[in-house]
């Protein structure tokens, strides 16, 4: 996916992404920091947002094929079922229930199946929403840090889907989120944003271990003193 | 007692003033329904000129006094009004034409509030999951269906309890156009308290039995906390 000269003004924010490269079948990860537009950005990829000008060129691509996660994800008013399957349904998919049954397990949701899924925990929701982006095998998922406010081992669950996801069929991830540790395991290509442009682009080793623009270098000194000894 | 029971119907016909009643706030619900949750959801997703305005106006009109309505109504209709040729004044359809005029605003403003604060993200959120135009607005009924119900009911029960609009429109005319609200009013001024009070009760039957089925609908979305 290309994106040249893409706009995007929102208030007094001004998203102007001159060049920017998504390949497919890697994961990209948006770093920067809140406000740099890393959200518009992605709701502008996803088409809730309409750019003011540019090009985003989809290489093929349909809206079918893109799907995206948030932090807070919107639920339906249904069962954790009825949920993760809405995507096949719209698609004319029959369900799976024994795949679907699998997903739930693997999260840990199996016994909350028939539960209405706006009573879970808000990290439970978080886990139902991701599964839910996955079960209709998209060519691009947009993770907006769903991770974030997460527990250890349910981070440490999602970096293992993505990464056995590519290891299986290689789909093309943008994921965002303030922790660069998960940043660094599981990305492909880091993009750093600031003030609605794009500073940088390279391997999470070059952006994020050897940062040659002063701006990054200032970023990474305040957000995670742990994570160059990581 | 024979005689007391064919008294009490008798007098101010209070069978037909229930299927009259009936008749009239199930289809006037029903059109300012139907025209209500389009406005409200259009209100909301359309950007115009004006549109402050109009929403304020809205709100304005959900509050408006009936009788001024009423009286709207009857000047539309009427012989010589834009829309005499109807023949609907002392009509229980003239009379559901300014419950419409009532009602509708009641509905659309309720179904825009709402709107405003759920239909964005439930729109982003049908883009995320690739629905297409259709799907998203079925969702958004789906999403919204509670705070829909809701204004119906609210709008119903403005219907049945609305007393001087139809007064004006339909006449009060025994066994035609004469509703439970306004026989009450007739039958407080013949000083038959008893008959109204009787009257009242079966009004307030019809609007528990209408929130008795919303709350059956809404059954299934019970334990909402979360831990």
């Amino acid at each position: 996916m290309k994106i040249s000269n893409l706009e995007k003004q929102m208030g007094d924010f001004h998203l102007h992404i001159r060049e920017m490269n998504l390949e497919d079948g890697l994961v990209h990860g948006l770093v920067g920091s809140n406000g740099c537009g890393k959200t518009t950005l992605s709701k502008l990829i996803t088409g809730i947002l309409t750019p003011d000008g540019g090009t985003i060129d989809y290489e093929g691509l349909t809206f079918r094929d893109i799907t995206m996660t948030s932090q807070k994800p919107y639920l339906l008013h249904d069962t954790v079922y009825q949920n993760l399957i809405y995507p096949l349904k719209i698609r004319g998919i029959r369900p799976d229930e024994e795949e679907a049954d699998q997903w739930l397990s693997r999260c840990g949701l199996l016994d909350k199946k028939k539960q209405y899924a706006r009573s879970l925990s808000s990290g439970e929701q978080q886990k139902l929403s991701f599964i839910r982006a996955l079960i209709f095998k998209p060519k691009l998922v947009i993770v907006d840090e769903t991770l974030s406010n997460l527990d250890p081992d349910s981070t440490e669950l999602f970096e293992q889907l993505i990464l056995e996801q590519q290891r299986k069929r290689p789909i093309t991830w943008i994921t965002i989120s303030h922790q660069l540790v998960h940043i660094k395991k599981i990305c492909d290509r880091v993009h750093f944003l600031e003030r609605g442009e794009q500073l940088a682009e390279g391997t999470p080793e070059e952006i994020l271990l050897r940062p040659s623009h002063p701006a990054i270098r200032n970023f990474l000194s305040k957000t995670e003193v742990s994570f160059r000894g990581d | 007692m024979k005689q007391l029971f064919s008294q009490f119907f008798g007098t101010v016909g209070v069978l037909d003033s229930i299927r009259v009643t009936l008749i009239m706030s199930f289809w006037s619900t029903l059109i300012a329904s139907v025209l209500g949750i389009f406005l409200g959801l259009l209100l909301e997703r359309k950007d115009f000129p004006g549109k402050r305005l109009t929403v304020r106006i809205n709100r304005t009109l959900m509050g408006a006094p009936p009788v001024v309505i009423g009286l709207l109504a009857y000047m539309l209709l009427r012989k010589k009004g834009p829309f005499g040729s109807l023949r609907w004044v002392f009509t229980i359809k003239g009379m559901v034409f300014a419950q419409v005029l009532i009602i509708t605003p009641i509905v659309c403003g309720m179904v825009y509030s709402y709107a405003v604060r759920t239909a964005p993200a439930i729109r982003a959120f049908a883009r995320t999951m690739g629905a297409d135009r259709t799907q998203t607005g079925r969702l958004l009924i789906r999403e919204m269906k509670n705070e829909i119900y809701f204004a119906v009911v609210s709008g119903y029960g403005r219907s049945i309890s609305e007393v001087g609009a139809v007064f004006l429109v339909g006449g009060n005319i025994k066994n035609n156009t004469r509703t439970m609200t306004t026989a009450i009013s007739t039958l407080k001024g013949a000083g038959d308290y008893y008959e109204g009070i009787f009257l009242g009760v079966v009004l307030m039957i019809m609007a528990f039995a209408v929130q008795t089925l919303a709350d059956y609908f809404r059954k299934e979305e019970t334990g909402d906390e979360n831990f």
